[in-house]
């Protein structure tokens, strides 16, 4: 590289110059780290709240009663029926076959028969792994109280009049999954989907920018400082710019340092076979990827809104609650024509489309967790997780594949971001600053 | 250009002369020209100053007070007192409206003469607790929205811009003008939540003829369902004041508040959704207060995992941590310009 | 995608060139209106090189005129143009100005040196170049000792220092002082003077407003007078003062024996009024006043009277637009 002075160059050094100016400019600020350092303890209690969900143990329960002994021999129902001796009857058990059984723990038969079923399509899935349903005591119409002609399985169908999934199962089939196990699973995924769409796209992403970048230009306009900036040969428009470079130069580090903590402690806490959750780390990528853009599109939205009124803030403020709803939207009817027309609506697409790509088999767990094994005696209750997993997924509306999707977001978020720079610019350029 | 020229009176002044200079010449500096123009301008006027003394007497400490009040109130209405800024005085006036919808439904209501209609906007339980208390709309498009422009500048403003030596450098305590404030942001808020719940109890007894039996049996309803909205106006307008006694800048106090009413709220929803645990719901305003109006009105109990009384001791609790660092702050203000 | 420096809408291919065909400053017919008031009208003016001083009282509307030429305020009327550029459609030629804004307001949380060295960075200097030019132009002021201190620490004066330093520190062509002297103590103001009288002497055109005709008058003879948005003079202060010469006006003189030194000014044919305020004052009006302040000191010396204040009441701002307004103040 020669050292002649290009213009890219000194457009290069004025980039840098206010970035670096802006930077310093909010770092020197106390209500900067306020408003940080309460993103930070927000995300914290959740995450505190979290930890605990993940220490806890879920009850178990026993939905076939087969942990249970009747008849007070020492063996659980569920090896008496095994082994076909009377659970009535005290001196009927397997210790007294030939060889004799070892009575089991009674724990061993509270979830012994979870869900085996691996995708969410219309068919026939499912494996009674305990014996219970293809005991032969049982009759064909026993065996099949869904009435599909296959014996002991668990159907998945459609339901006729929308597209969710239902499943029905033979009773005592796949009815004793692991509570524990799968509360943990769920809440763990609902929590990082939770913390990364509210949390970190919604809060943080809507908040920091409001409280940092609307005053970026108007501050500077009423104090009257921006005078010093704006008799030095740089354009309106690449100041508006710059501004904003200078303030992601702290935003992006802050919820990227946010992010990362998350995912490090979602890793190490969540519940997995190794010693961290690795198959998360797509979610949180596309949870980076959904809050660092909308930082970036939120700033320009706000600095623009600051540019272009006094009273930038009551712009602001509706266009905030307005993002609210569409973050709620987005969890009911991600297919809505109106998310369109926000910002968070296609930060969401993102994470969810991430969570997609990372965790196929999401809207499986909900369904199994809302069928719970039929409930045999566990009454009607969905399992704990359940309910907060199908909350917090959510597809991601727009009827693409997840990759697709994701490029087809990102592109818009940008678009949005740019149409709000030159829109801001351009107002920037056209106000008399007294 | 002569030398007679520029005394022409009439003339007006062009600078043709030092323009020809600044083009022809290079020693434009030292040119002895001068053009001068009469009679198109007055000169200032100097005035005589003479100083009077004061003979008046100080008014009573409550006349004072009353006189702030009165500046910030008449503010919102007419000129001449406290500049509240436009945007805001339409933005109350929009909340005012808005509020004003179940009034209008129950007048409308009268005249289809809908029972089901009736039931969904007129006077009842759930309806007094929802005009004050509801979350959609009044409490995230109305009431925080009007608290938070309304505190956005009333003290940060003062400090700005040194506004406040015009009270303290007269017989004015600190702790009366503070009050005074207070009252005066409480007071406007009141004419939004409180003055319209009235207007609506008013509209089901005009629009439906209701007789002393019906409000002897509806007013404990209605004095609870105030009581709920004065519990929400001092709230809000206690965490507001001291935010904007915390900071100098424009935005900040009204997006903090903002902050603190959707965030602790969003924050609390997170996690009973996730968790089932309601616990949160101790540190969110709203939801403090929509509990204690819930009991106090009767109607059924969103958050059941902790008893009401909790949540009126949260309450106190953040009022009072908000009022000391109101007081903290404005009795440690430097009267100056930040 | 880049921003288009010369705000045209397109990219910039090369570099801003200044139009030598025109004076640095230039202005025709600029009005600039808010609403019903006038705060500029119907201004002409051009301008190269040597130090001017522009006179106006409070809201004669000097400021306006600056942020007109800044590209601040975009003018209801008229042209305006900045090394043949229009400044509010392109900002390109502020590389060769410098601008010493009204505003009080600085960036206290910075020091002197970052203050003039962030902003250097902003004309294309790397950040080296950008220190040693901030040095050089805050020794330039007398700033180097405090370089390092953070300006909201500074005094008033200093703080007017620094914002000169922020504006010459690219070398400008033209620089552009808002009511520099504002606020300084007499030692500041003696600062700032010389170091405008500095850069006038280095051939750079410069710009000062003031309201106070005396600190004018001791930076530089050539000054266009403003008032209520209109131009109503400019050239030389003393050609100015020539012009007038058919007004009377007043010299204050104070003294021991006012009453004898009377008798020997009233033989000046200049003279055509004498009034005693109190006993060591004396007044004289005359109509011209050149020739008598000229010869004023030898009548005095030469007849051996003491005197501790010779003084012009009438010569300041008011009086002079009192006198070209006709309103005879």
């Amino acid at each position: 590289m020669s050292d002649k002075p290009t213009i890219w160059r000194a457009l290069d050094r004025k980039a840098m110059a206010v970035a670096e100016f802006t930077l310093r400019q909010q770092r020197k600020r106390l209500s900067t780290w306020v408003v940080m350092g309460v993103g930070f303890i927000a995300m914290a209690v959740l995450t505190m709240f979290y930890i605990d969900s993940m220490m806890r143990e879920y009850e178990a329960i026993d939905n076939d009663g087969d942990s249970r002994d009747f008849d007070m021999d020492g063996y659980p129902n569920g090896q008496e029926n095994l082994y076909g001796t009377d659970i009535l009857d005290p001196d009927s058990h397997p210790g007294l076959l030939n060889p004799p059984v070892a009575p089991d723990d009674p724990s061993k038969w509270i979830n012994e028969d979870g869900f085996d079923i691996d995708s969410l399509s219309e068919g026939s899935y499912g494996y009674d792994d305990d014996g219970d349903c293809r005991t032969e005591e049982k009759t064909d119409s026993q065996q099949d109280t869904n009435n599909n002609n296959i014996p002991c399985d668990v159907q998945i169908y459609k339901e006729y009049y929308s597209n969710n999934f239902r499943i029905n199962g033979d009773n005592e089939v796949d009815e004793d999954p692991d509570e524990d196990a799968y509360a943990k699973e769920s809440i763990h995924r609902a929590f990082v989907l939770a913390l990364g769409k509210f949390g970190f796209v919604f809060l943080i992403g809507i908040f920091v920018p409001l409280f940092m970048a609307t005053g970026l230009i108007r501050d500077e306009m009423s104090s009257g400082t921006m005078h010093y900036m704006l008799s030095k040969p740089i354009a309106r428009s690449e100041v508006f710019l710059y501004r904003i470079l200078g303030f992601l130069g702290l935003a992006w580090p802050y919820m990227t340092g946010m992010v990362v903590l998350a995912a490090l402690v979602t890793g190490f806490f969540g519940p997995s076979e190794g010693f961290f959750r690795f198959g998360d780390l797509g979610v949180w990528m596309a949870v980076l990827l959904a809050s660092l853009l909308s930082l970036l599109v939120y700033a320009m939205l706000f600095c623009l809104l600051g540019v272009l009124w006094k009273h930038g803030i009551i712009l602001a403020l509706p266009f905030a609650a307005w993002e609210l709803g569409m973050i709620l939207t987005t969890l009911g009817a991600p297919e809505a024509a109106i998310l369109r027309f926000s910002v968070i609506g296609w930060a969401m697409n993102i994470v969810d489309a991430g969570a997609a790509l990372a965790w196929t088999d999401t809207s499986l767990l909900v369904a199994l967790g809302l069928w719970a094994g039929g409930n045999t005696l566990g009454g009607s209750e969905p399992l704990t997780g359940s309910l907060a997993l199908e909350i917090f997924a959510s597809d991601s509306g727009l009827g693409m594949t997840p990759l697709v999707t994701i490029v087809v977001s990102v592109c818009v978020m940008l678009i949005q971001a740019a149409t709000f720079w030159f829109i801001g610019g351009a107002l920037f350029k056209s106000k008399e600053i007294d | 250009m002569s030398d007679e020229a520029p005394n022409e009176t009439e003339a007006p002044v062009t600078g043709q002369g030092r323009m020809d200079v600044a083009w022809g010449s290079d020693s434009g500096d030292e040119v002895d020209v001068a053009q001068t123009s009469a009679q198109t301008a007055h000169g200032g006027e100097i005035f005589e100053q003479k100083y009077t003394t004061w003979n008046g007497t100080l008014n009573p400490r409550w006349m004072r007070n009353w006189a702030i009040l009165r500046h910030h109130l008449l503010g919102i209405f007419k000129k001449g007192h406290r500049p509240w800024s436009m945007p805001t005085r339409i933005f109350i006036l929009i909340a005012f409206i808005g509020s004003l919808t179940d009034a209008a439904f129950t007048l409308l209501s009268s005249l289809i003469g809908s029972a089901e209609f009736h039931s969904l906007f007129g006077v009842s339980r759930d309806n007094l607790y929802g005009h004050v208390l509801g979350f959609f709309p009044r409490n995230v498009l109305f009431y925080p929205l009007v608290a938070a422009l309304l505190v956005g500048s009333v003290i940060s403003e003062d400090r700005q811009h040194g506004t406040s030596a015009l009270y303290f450098s007269r017989p004015v305590s600190r702790f009366d003008y503070i009050g005074m404030k207070y009252l005066s942001v409480a007071l406007i808020q009141a004419l939004v939540i409180l003055l319209t719940y009235m207007l609506y109890f008013m509209a089901e007894i005009l629009a439906f003829g209701r007789g002393w039996a019906w409000m002897v049996d509806v007013f404990p309803m209605f004095l609870s369902g105030f009581i709920a909205g004065i519990i929400l106006i001092i709230t809000y307008t206690s965490i507001g004041l001291a935010l904007s006694s915390v900071s100098q800048g424009k935005f900040f106090p009204g997006i903090g508040l903002i902050a603190i009413i959707f965030g602790s709220k969003t924050l609390a929803s997170i996690v009973k959704n996730l968790f089932e645990r309601e616990i949160l719901y101790l540190l969110s305003p709203y939801d403090c207060v929509a509990h204690v109006g819930q009991a106090i009105i009767g109607t059924q109990q969103t958050y059941d995992q902790y008893p009401w009384t909790y949540s009126l001791v949260a309450l106190v609790a953040m009022n009072s941590i908000a009022l000391y660092i109101l007081s903290s702050r404005v009795s440690s203000m430097e009267v100056t310009r930040e | 995608m880049m921003p288009d420096p010369t705000q045209e809408g397109r990219g910039q291919t090369k570099e801003w060139k200044p139009d030598v065909d025109m004076p640095v400053v230039y202005f025709q017919g600029v009005s600039k209106s808010y609403g019903r008031i006038h705060a500029v009208s119907n201004i002409t003016l051009g301008l190269s090189g040597g130090v001017t001083g522009i006179l106006g009282m409070n809201g004669a509307g000097k400021s306006t005129l600056f942020k007109l030429l800044m590209g601040k305020l975009k003018p209801s009327a008229g042209e305006i143009r900045l090394f043949g550029t229009d400044p509010w459609k392109n900002p390109a030629p502020y590389a060769k100005v410098g601008f010493v804004p009204e505003h009080e307001k600085m960036h206290d949380w910075m020091t002197a040196l970052d203050f003039v060295s962030t902003f250097a960075r902003l004309h294309g200097m790397t950040r080296d170049q950008a220190n040693t030019e901030a040095a050089r132009v805050l020794d330039f002021v007398g700033l180097s000792d405090v370089a390092n201190k953070q300006i909201g620490k500074f005094s008033k004066g200093m703080r007017q220092r620094a914002k000169i330093a922020h504006a010459l520190v690219n070398d400008p062509e033209l620089i552009i002082l808002d009511e520099p002297l504002q606020g300084c103590d007499p030692l500041a103001r003696t600062t700032v003077m010389n170091v405008i009288r500095e850069l006038g002497k280095m051939g750079r055109t410069v710009l000062v407003s003031s309201h106070i005709l005396n600190e004018i008058e001791r930076i530089t003879e050539q000054i266009i007078i403003l008032h209520q948005g209109k131009l109503v003079a400019l050239g030389n202060l003393h050609a100015i003062r020539e012009r007038l010469d058919e007004i009377p006006h007043t010299i204050r003189i104070v003294g021991k024996d006012a009453r004898s030194l009377a008798k020997d000014i009233l033989e000046h044919p200049a003279v055509f009024g004498l009034s005693f305020p109190s006993e060591t004052e004396l007044l004289i009006q005359t109509y011209h006043f050149g020739s008598l302040h000229a010869e004023l000191p030898g009548l005095i010396v030469n007849n051996g009277h003491e005197v501790t204040l010779i003084d012009n009441p009438d010569d300041d701002l008011e009086s002079l637009l009192g006198h070209l307004t006709g309103g005879g103040a």
